[in-house]
């Protein structure tokens, strides 16, 4: 597991060492959701998911 | 076989597929198109992929990125076709009722005048759907004349274009539930029914989810409706009427499927994986 920092409140979260970039988290401690990016370098952040938009669905 | 997973946003679906083709011993490409450029004048290195399938969360990066794959010779599931039909809840009415599939009674109209005597017609309530979107997003039930017009008013001031187009579409009486039926390449492997105390079932807004029976009738609609689609694989709602007893609602070319493997048991991804694999190779 890898632990991040929450980008909304500053807490930490863990991830998944095989989470993919993209992948959605929900942070716990202050119900924020989040979006794991993964740089060219391979290294690890998370950012505040995109809103849901008027084309979103199945 | 080498498989990509073209998606913006890694979901609980988006996840269980990646496991699945991994489980069964395939190479996985997970794409974050959202993060990637495509060239249209050139290659983007996609040529050694049997197949992707496409999960975007966004339908029109959905389309944009199976329009780049298909055009440049790889394998979408599900196809543009299907994808952009299937979003266009007009189109997919009038295909399903061009080809006798049970639908709710639909007209479309350009002007409030036209509604208005649509709903002649129809009989309040009814329903009033964008021709695009998804989990009961901006779906309206109006009530009489008045709520009608409100509804309609609303629409016009809206700045997308498709507003404008205002899909009416009879309001079914249905019990409170309606029904999610998967359609993988001519196979039904798992219906749920959606249980709400509101008209609007889905799962997005609150909906429960429950095993649902598949009996001989229901299979044969949900299997004639994905072949009329040209699916692949697809999530298709229906509404159980008092009289007719099954209509078609809607068909989902991306569909959702975590709350039906947690109720049902079925592993979709996998079943989903194994039968395109099986149908890719024909």
């Amino acid at each position: 597991m890898k632990k991040l920092e929450c980008p909304v409140c500053g807490g930490h979260l863990e991830v998944p060492d095989d989470a993919v970039s993209g992948e959605l988290f929900e942070h716990d401690e202050c119900g924020a959701q989040l979006e794991l990016e993964v740089d060219e370098n391979g290294d690890y952040k998370l950012k505040e998911a995109e809103e849901i938009s008027e084309d979103w669905g199945e | 076989m080498k498989v990509g997973v073209a998606y913006d946003v890694i979901r609980w679906e988006e996840r269980a597929i990646i496991e699945a083709i991994k489980k069964l011993g395939h190479d996985v490409r997970p794409i974050q198109v959202n993060k990637k450029i495509f060239w249209l004048t050139g290659v983007n290195g996609f040529s050694e992929l049997d197949f992707v399938i496409q999960r975007c969360v966004s339908f029109y990066r959905a389309l944009a990125s199976t329009a780049i794959f298909e055009e440049q010779g790889t394998t979408v599931v599900n196809s543009f076709n299907v994808i952009r039909d299937c979003e266009d809840k007009l189109y997919t009415t009038l295909k399903l009722a061009r080809n006798s599939i049970p639908v709710p009674r639909t007209a479309v109209s350009f002007s409030r005048e036209g509604c208005v005597n649509v709903a002649e017609e129809l009989g309040y309530p009814l329903v009033v759907k964008p021709i695009y979107g998804s989990w009961g997003r901006m779906v309206s039930r109006a009530l009489d004349k008045d709520s009608l017009l409100e509804i309609i008013e609303f629409r016009e001031y809206m700045q997308s274009p498709y507003f404008k187009v205002h899909y009416l579409q009879e309001y079914v009486d249905k019990p409170n539930r309606d029904i999610r039926a998967f359609y993988f390449w001519g196979e039904v492997p798992a219906a749920i029914y959606r249980v709400s105390s509101s008209w609007k079932t889905n799962t997005a807004l609150g909906g429960v989810a429950v095993e649902a029976e598949l009996d001989d009738e229901l299979s044969e609609i949900v299997k004639k409706s994905g072949e009329v689609m040209g699916g692949g694989v697809l999530g298709i709602d229906i509404l159980e009427s008092r009289n007719e007893r099954y209509l078609v609602s809607e068909v989902n070319a991306i569909p959702e499927f975590r709350n039906t493997v947690r109720v049902t048991g079925k592993d979709l991804a996998k079943i989903m994986i194994e039968t395109t694999i099986n149908n890719i190779k024909k």
